[in-house]
């Protein structure tokens, strides 16, 4: 689904320079479960805004089944962007001023989803994250468990291809975060790729594949059996 | 889309309810005072335009020529020949008619008597001004003779109803005229108006030296509609010489000026308009459109400083799929309902402002509801406000970039936002100390032509139009006046001594030329006790007396004229005046008879029995004025019973020549004020929001020892260092602008150093005390809060 080359970003102010990616190559089949792991400052964040088209690299090639997506401007990007792909944060952001159904209406929206499917899709979605009983309140009104299951909902609203999750249980407790890597793992499961960063290697074993990252560069790269038989 | 961020928008404005507030009412008191402002030069800019077709209404002017040959003076009366002349000579007048001024005659109807004013008009005039008739036939209203047409405010007062049809009112106790035509109270936007009017035949009848033709008595307006396709230009080239192909020596030269520019463009220089009351209009176009960028850069402001808490929503937006015009048109959105709101509440407060701005200003506006024109209007000003106020914030936020907003949890401050928020408030508060140093010295410049010696007793004397009775039996009443020692002395006069109202030139003295026949005196007629009544100085010579019979024929001048007429010794110097040869017995110092922002034009006083209208007293200081005003009152009457008392004080008189004045003090005093507290509001706004920014670094310089004062100092410093560039800025700017200003009054005060010293203390000190209050809180806070708040 995924093949990326040579891939390069570099972060300039005006005293330093600083490589975040040098040189990156790798791959995500269609269904795989891919954690990306490394100490701080490694780019494992860079190389995600990077797939998510949030950030620009200087060099290299992305594809994404088959269409070169580097050489795409702004509008293009961001209409690929709403139509294939969804994101889980850290820090969940979700938007306080609107309600747990209308956060989750919102990509449906920009994708110019009629109303009565955009009502349908959003109730369906509620109903299998389990938070029916919170789609009137307010994102401040939920623990962040519930605010994280709220921000997974909204990526997968307009069922994406593929999924970019960045230290998803970061900001979680570990019974919640348990809680949302196995609504990963759900997910995986069903068909959706996912490319997750972590620093947590219990949250990495939920994945198929773990890329380890070190200075912009892979350095390894390690298949979880228990995990990748079942995709085999 | 549009409803989701509808809803944000409304959320948002609910969240964060003070600066919510202080935008939403920032921006309604600046609207509020925009929205009269422009209902001002509404009412300013339709002055004469509600005739049909007032482009077609024109008015005969006089261009009268100097000694030097150039032209003098520009006036607006024409001789009586003239409307009749143009209406039978030229093809492109449609129709002409004469008309008086407005005078106050006195009128009986059924119910009672009263003092309205009336005017003369051929009938012609009700085919130029298209009244709104109510009874009556709009096109033969005035043809028959001792007719009359009455406002419908007129009949409800004399009759108690507008149905008044063929009833008879009395005119000044003499005649009687015949009611027919009731029309709609004229607007109070007109330059003429009347409570009755009638016809010119009445006119002619009444007073005789109307009935003759005359070429040279500029006594009378003359309005003409023209043919829309004639050309203005060519006719004023045609009629320049009217005067010499009639076989006058007259040196004056009509033209036509279009009638409904003549308020606010009727200031001649050498026969061409200069302007006039359109620009203290564009003064206050200005002013509206400052007071209303005031409110919006708050509004800018406050959305700016607020950016860190929307950058979040942007990101997140951006990354689920929204376009940035899609963003953009949010926040646009966002600031055209704070707008809206703002709005609603502005029409409140102009309701509730507008009885008391009427007041101070003396006119009528008020908010038409089923005027189109009026909603239009204020949905525009609206677009364009919410426009202006979101466009910068619009911008800003939604070029944020998602992948540092949502990465980086703080935005840093960027430089840019920073300075332009700067640039604003200090752009707000010098506009704001502008305002208050112009207020400051139109206050003075007020001030100085008020104090500036009148030259006569203005405080001690009281006038009563000499009507009626009081014509015929003045030696009676002099007398009774001072026997019953309400008054020390009484003057009769041609006219009130706090007006200009007559001229003459064609004078003669030892030593004129023939072309200082062109020079023009103020005159005005007198008896005896001018000098002892009026208080005015005598420099040489003596006031009339009446042991000099030779004094029936003699004058005093001022001492203006005495140099226009370049007399080393006045006294006994013979002056052929008006047609008299007359000797001059009293040399005076020039007072203030015309407008106090000028210097005096020579004048001569002559003295007349016949030529009388006015009595002047002084009232005895002996007796409270009270008591001397009931003990005239009861004089007056009992010699005059049929006509009401009207006592007038000389100093009243003399105030409403500061009238336009004082109403431009008014405006910019309260604008100025307005613009002031609108600008603090705003800083009230970033200094609390700066303080809730950095609670969290209050907190710990708290915890390390940071005093209240220390802390105070260091969240006033970074706006008061604002204010100060603001006002750096603002001073040398008002200079400039009130260093002109003053230059247009002949005579004038100058920019005092003090009064700008004053003002920048006083906006330094009130926004020290906006600051300051937030900061206060915000140091007085128990920093464990502080640091447990994030």
């Amino acid at each position: 689904m995924i093949k990326i080359e040579n891939l390069e970003k570099v972060y300039k102010t005006e005293e330093i320079e600083t490589t975040a990616l040098n040189g990156i190559n790798m791959h995500v089949k269609t269904g795989e479960f891919v954690s990306i792991m490394g100490p701080s400052g490694c780019g494992k964040s860079t190389l995600l805004n990077v797939m998510g088209l949030l950030d620009k690299p200087e060099s290299g090639s992305y594809k994404f089944l088959e269409t070169e997506l580097l050489s795409m401007n702004d509008k293009q990007r961001s209409n690929f962007r709403k139509q294939n792909m969804g994101f889980v944060f850290q820090n969940f952001n979700l938007i306080d001023e609107l309600t747990v159904f209308e956060n989750i209406e919102l990509p449906l929206i920009y994708n110019k989803v009629p109303a009565t499917e955009r009502k349908r899709l959003v109730n369906e979605i509620i109903e299998r994250m389990n938070i029916v009983n919170r789609s009137g309140h307010f994102p401040q009104q939920l623990s962040g468990g519930q605010q994280q299951r709220v921000a997974v909902a909204r990526a997968l609203v307009t069922k994406p291809k593929l999924v970019l999750a960045d230290e998803p249980t970061g900001n979680l407790d570990s019974s919640h975060g348990n809680e949302v890597m196995e609504l990963l793992c759900e997910l995986n499961e069903q068909g959706t790729t996912i490319v997750m960063v972590t620093h947590s290697s219990h949250d990495a074993s939920f994945s198929n594949r773990i890329i380890n990252l070190k200075d912009g560069h892979v350095i390894s790269e390690k298949i979880n059996k228990s995990r990748t038989e079942e995709l085999i | 889309m549009f409803k989701l961020n509808f809803k944000i928008a409304l959320r948002n404005i609910w969240k964060n309810k003070t600066s919510s507030l202080i935008n939403i009412s920032g921006l309604a008191i600046g609207l509020a005072a925009c929205l009269v402002l422009l209902l001002y030069v509404s009412y300013e800019w339709n002055f004469d335009k509600h005739a049909k077709d007032d482009v077609n209404i024109y008015q005969v002017m006089m261009n009268h020529k100097g000694a030097n040959g150039q032209i003098a003076e520009t006036g607006p009366s024409t001789a009586n020949v003239i409307a009749p002349l143009f209406k039978q000579k030229y093809s492109w007048v449609k129709t002409a008619a004469r008309l008086s001024w407005a005078m106050p005659f006195l009128v009986s109807g059924e119910l009672n008597s009263y003092k309205k004013m009336g005017e003369f008009a051929d009938p012609e005039i009700l085919d130029i001004f298209g009244y709104t008739f109510i009874y009556g036939n709009k096109h033969t209203a005035l043809s028959t003779p001792n007719s009359v047409i009455v406002t419908e405010s007129t009949a409800r007062l004399f009759f108690g109803t507008t149905d008044v049809m063929n009833r008879s009112i009395r005119f000044q106790n003499q005649l009687d005229l015949k009611i027919t035509g009731v029309i709609k109270d004229l607007p109070p936007n007109v330059s003429r108006s009347f409570d009755y009017l009638m016809p010119w035949s009445v006119y002619e009848s009444q007073f005789s030296w109307v009935r003759e033709p005359n070429w040279e008595s500029y006594s009378y307006t003359t309005l003409l509609k023209i043919d829309p396709r004639a050309n203005v230009s060519e006719i004023n080239a045609s009629i320049k010489d009217l005067y010499q192909k009639n076989g006058l020596k007259l040196k004056v030269e009509p033209f036509l000026f279009q009638y409904s520019s003549l308020h606010l463009y009727g200031n001649f220089v050498n026969g061409i308009s200069t302007g006039g009351g359109i620009e203290q209009l564009r003064l206050f176009m200005g002013l509206a459109v400052g007071i209303l960028l005031i409110a919006c850069v708050n509004f800018m402001n406050m959305a700016t400083a607020k950016s860190e808490k929307r950058a979040k929503e942007v990101g997140i937006k951006k990354t689920i799929g929204a376009s940035r015009a899609g963003l953009i048109s949010q926040f646009l959105m966002e600031s055209l309902v704070l707008t809206v709101l703002s709005a609603v509440m502005a029409v409140v407060l102009i309701e509730m402002c507008l009885p008391l701005f009427n007041r101070l200003l003396a006119i009528e506006l008020n908010i038409n509801y089923s005027s189109v024109a009026m909603w239009l209007g204020l949905v525009a000003v609206v677009l364009v406000t919410g426009l202006i106020a979101g466009s910068y914030p619009a911008f800003y936020l939604s070029s944020f970039n998602p992948v540092q907003i949502l990465r980086k949890r703080n935005l840093g401050r960027g430089i840019f936002s920073i300075t332009l928020r700067q640039v604003l408030v200090v752009g707000q508060f010098s506009f704001a100390v502008i305002l208050i140093i112009a207020t400051t010295v139109i206050y003075q410049q007020i001030q100085y032509i008020k104090n500036r010696p009148v030259g006569y007793n203005v405080n001690e004397l009281v006038e009563v139009e000499q009507e009626g009775e009081l014509y015929g039996k003045y030696e009676l009443l002099k007398s009774r006046l001072l026997e019953s020692g309400a008054v020390s002395s009484v003057l009769s006069s041609s006219s009130t001594i706090s007006k200009e109202l007559s001229s003459s030139s064609g004078g003669e003295w030892p030593g004129s030329s023939e072309d200082d026949k062109l020079i023009r005196f103020n005159t005005m007629a007198t008896t005896y006790g001018f000098v002892k009544t009026t208080g005015v100085k005598l420099i040489y010579g003596r006031d009339f007396s009446p042991k000099f019979a030779s004094d029936t024929n003699a004058i005093l001048i001022s001492h203006s004229a005495m140099n226009v007429m370049n007399l080393k010794n006045p006294i006994g110097q013979i002056v052929n005046h008006h047609g008299y040869k007359s000797t001059i017995v009293g040399v005076f110092e020039d007072f203030i008879l015309g407008s106090p922002f000028e210097s005096e034009k020579p004048l001569i006083v002559g003295f007349s029995r016949e030529w009388s209208g006015m009595v002047t007293m002084k009232l005895n200081p002996a007796h409270p004025a009270s008591e001397n005003i009931t003990a005239i009152a009861k004089i007056v009457k009992e010699i005059n019973p049929a006509y009401p008392v009207n006592i007038t004080f000389v100093n009243q008189l003399y105030a409403q020549k500061l009238q336009s004045q004082k109403v431009l003090g008014i405006l910019s005093n309260f604008f100025g004020g307005l613009a002031i507290f609108i600008s603090c509001l705003g800083l009230f706004g970033l200094a609390s929001y700066s303080a809730e920014q950095r609670t969290k670094e209050i907190g710990v310089r708290k915890v390390l020892g940071a005093s209240v004062s220390n802390l105070m100092g260091l969240l006033s410093f970074s706006f008061l260092k604002m204010v100060g560039v603001a006002i750096v800025i603002a001073i040398p700017v008002a200079n400039y602008i009130m260093s002109d200003w003053l230059k247009s009054f002949e005579f004038h005060t100058s920019v005092n150093w003090v009064i700008i010293l004053l003002a920048a203390a006083g906006t330094i000190g009130i926004a020290l005390f906006t600051v300051s209050f937030q900061a206060y809180k915000a140091a007085k806070a128990n920093p464990v809060d502080a640091l447990k708040y994030e």
